[in-house]
């Protein structure tokens, strides 16, 4: 029999619960999935096969291709926004502050449910909300902005807003990796300001800015409720596409086989993304040197 | 001639709010030495490092490198380089690249940062490791790359913070040892920031040691040892026997101490004393005779002379350190292993005496 040491059968003790967990709750019904998206529908029952159809269809429909791309669009935005707005308040909290006051004021955004802040930007947004009398009191505009609302501007500030918390998280922890001392030595090295970002702080804390990215990325791309909530008739997604397939139409295999290209766009983005930092020099080992 | 200064400190005072933590510090950096900054943790000497690099601002007074006023100048700006006391090798970068990130950054082109990475790299005798990924290296490795790093800069002064207080002892001698190599090849003005009186007297052509945020004593080591202007500095530079009394007696010559049951005689060295003031004398260990008394011997009228027992023994290999307890204070006598290998023992009653000259008369 093959011995296993008092370390390693620890290690397994500490994986195993969460192993067990996403094994019954995600790789299993992953796999069932799956295989339902190569299955047929008919009059909301399921007919195990093994077609291509389901796909075949999915990819042929314009609508899909301008649902995706929607769905896209809203992700990369946020992503995109967060990140760039999360980058500098959490330099801010990592070296310039000591306590962690401003952080945990930050995160207490989170205290709120996601669906109240939805409405709260309905209120903000709407045609006799905050921003639109503000604009007309002031004389700037005679209309209200029916733009505002029920557009993918307003799912991508809201969608923002929830996630900003998140990005900020994911980017104090990495920062705070990037000792002061690099900095310094950077500095004293001849490095301007930016070039101590770009060629140290960036490339050392890689892994926050891709796991921010992609966290609130692949969130944001999948999320259905915002644009429907506030996405208007243009800013239908296939989040929605997808759950209408599960909920009201009965189309199991569709819907599976839509989530599953959904998940292969999100992986092309990854790619991408990651690719675009190895060329912007952004990347940690490279070398620089033949 | 003296040699010209290559960094000199004006009134350079720092406060951390209401917390002042250096004084008024003048100072001149001569080119081409080995300064060393020395001193217990919190008495300012990192800080007064940390200004002339440019990381801190002086609160107030002047900081000129070459001649031109710096004080405003951020260190990116300034002609010094600097080894971090855990040395900061940036980890997404191999060797060649740590070394040839401050050439990069001045546009050097391809060929000529090649050149110059090697030319360092072998000279802190790490020609094949290039390649290397800085979590690859040992500490010792670590310390060479960033000590070629800073260097590769040419710059005017290498500030160096505690850069062996990382290392294990072996390593650290024998790292000393390469410091003291580098500096003569590259002829670099070198600052080293220590607490530790050993690293500094090996290295240093002078030491500047601080106390509380002021200049103690300013010397070479041989000075610094030899005498100690202060209590402070007889203690904090090697073993020392302080001996406390009232002067009895003075004139141009000499002045004479109460020193317990007996006299001491110290040579006058410019140091004005009144009678009945209390001073200290600092004798080193090795400055000491120590003989046995014999059974009946009647003890003379002590000059310059303790008796007391010998309280305890240390066998340092080639040297042995005792431990003395005198009516006054217990002393430590240190010798060099006798070739008969015969030592004093546990419990043996014995005078210890010093020539005038091995005094220093202290009065702070």
């Amino acid at each position: 029999m093959m011995k296993i040491s008092r370390q390693e059968r620890m290690g397994l003790g500490l994986v195993a619960p969460s192993f067990f967990f996403l094994l019954v709750f995600f790789i299993i019904p992953a796999i069932l999935l799956f295989v339902c998206s190569f299955w047929m529908a008919q009059a909301f029952r399921l007919i195990p096969a093994f077609t291509f159809d389901n796909y075949a269809r999915a990819l042929s429909n314009t609508g899909f291709y301008f649902l995706t791309w929607n769905a896209l669009k809203n992700g990369l935005c946020t992503a995109v926004l967060t990140v760039v707005l999360s980058f500098p308040a959490a330099y801010f909290i990592v070296y310039r502050t000591r306590g962690n006051l401003l952080f945990y004021l930050i995160l207490v955004s989170w205290f709120s449910s996601y669906l109240v802040r939805i409405y709260a930007w309905r209120v903000i947004l709407g045609s006799n909300g905050l921003i639109n009398t503000t604009l007309m009191q002031l004389g700037l505009i005679d209309q209200p902005l029916e733009m505002l609302l029920f557009s993918p501007f307003a799912t991508i500030v809201t969608l923002t807003h929830i996630m900003l918390p998140f990005g900020l998280l994911l980017l104090v922890s990495a920062l705070r990796d990037v000792k002061k001392e690099y900095v310094e030595a950077a500095r004293d090295l001849g490095a301007s300001q930016t070039e101590v970002l770009t060629r140290v702080i960036l490339p050392m804390c890689y892994k926050g800015v891709v796991g921010a990215f992609m966290f609130t990325f692949v969130i944001s791309a999948g999320d259905f409720v915002t644009p429907q909530l506030l996405g208007g008739r243009d800013g239908m997604t296939t989040g929605i596409l997808i759950a209408n397939q599960f909920r009201t139409a009965g189309n199991w295999p569709f819907g599976a086989a839509m989530a599953f290209l959904l998940l292969a766009a999100f992986l092309v983005v990854y790619l991408g993304f990651v690719r675009l930092l190895d060329l912007l020099r952004l990347a940690p080992g490279r070398r620089f040197h033949d | 001639m003296s040699t010209p200064n290559i960094v000199e400190l004006y009134g350079v005072t720092k406060a951390f709010g209401a917390l002042t933590v250096l004084h008024d510090i003048d100072l001149g950096i001569r080119e081409g030495e080995i300064l060393t900054l020395l001193g217990p943790s919190g008495c300012g000497k990192t800080t007064l490092m940390r200004i002339i690099a440019g990381f801190e601002a002086t609160t107030h007074g002047r900081v000129t490198i070459k001649g031109s006023d710096v004080s405003y100048l951020p260190p990116d700006k300034r002609p010094v380089n600097m080894v971090f006391q855990r040395y900061a090798l940036f980890p997404h970068l191999d060797v060649f690249d740590n070394v040839a990130f401050g050439l990069r950054l001045k546009k050097w082109p391809k060929e000529r940062v090649r050149e110059a990475v090697q030319h360092m790299l072998h000279l802190v005798q790490l020609d094949d490791y290039g390649s290397r990924w800085i979590h690859e290296l040992s500490g010792g490795q670590a310390q060479r790359v960033a000590l070629a790093r800073a260097l590769v800069n040419a710059p005017s002064v290498l500030l160096l913070d505690e850069p062996l207080a990382a290392l294990d002892l072996k390593i650290r001698h024998h790292m000393l040892a390469e410091l003291k190599r580098i500096h003569q090849e590259t002829g670099t003005t070198f600052i080293y920031v220590t607490h530790d009186q050993d690293e500094a007297t090996i290295l240093s052509d002078r030491i500047v040691l601080m106390n509380k945020g002021c200049i103690e004593q300013i010397g070479t080591p041989e000075e610094m040892y030899a005498h100690p202007g202060s209590l402070f500095c007889a203690r904090f530079l090697g073993e020392t026997n302080i001996l406390s009394g009232a002067v009895s007696a003075t004139d141009s010559e000499a002045t004479f101490v109460n020193v317990g049951p007996g006299t001491a005689k110290v040579p006058a060295n410019g140091t004005a004393v009144l009678l009945g003031q209390s001073v200290s004398l600092a004798i080193r260990p090795e400055a000491l005779q120590v003989a046995r008394i014999g059974a009946g011997e009647a003890a003379p009228e002590g000059v310059n002379a303790l008796e007391g027992v010998v309280d305890d023994v240390v066998f340092m290999g080639s040297r042995v350190v005792y431990s003395i307890r005198t009516p006054i204070e217990t002393i430590k006598y240190q010798e060099t292993r006798s070739l008969d290998g015969s030592m004093l023992a546990r419990g043996e009653r014995v005078r210890a005496s010093w020539r005038p000259e091995a005094a220093v008369l202290l009065t702070r």
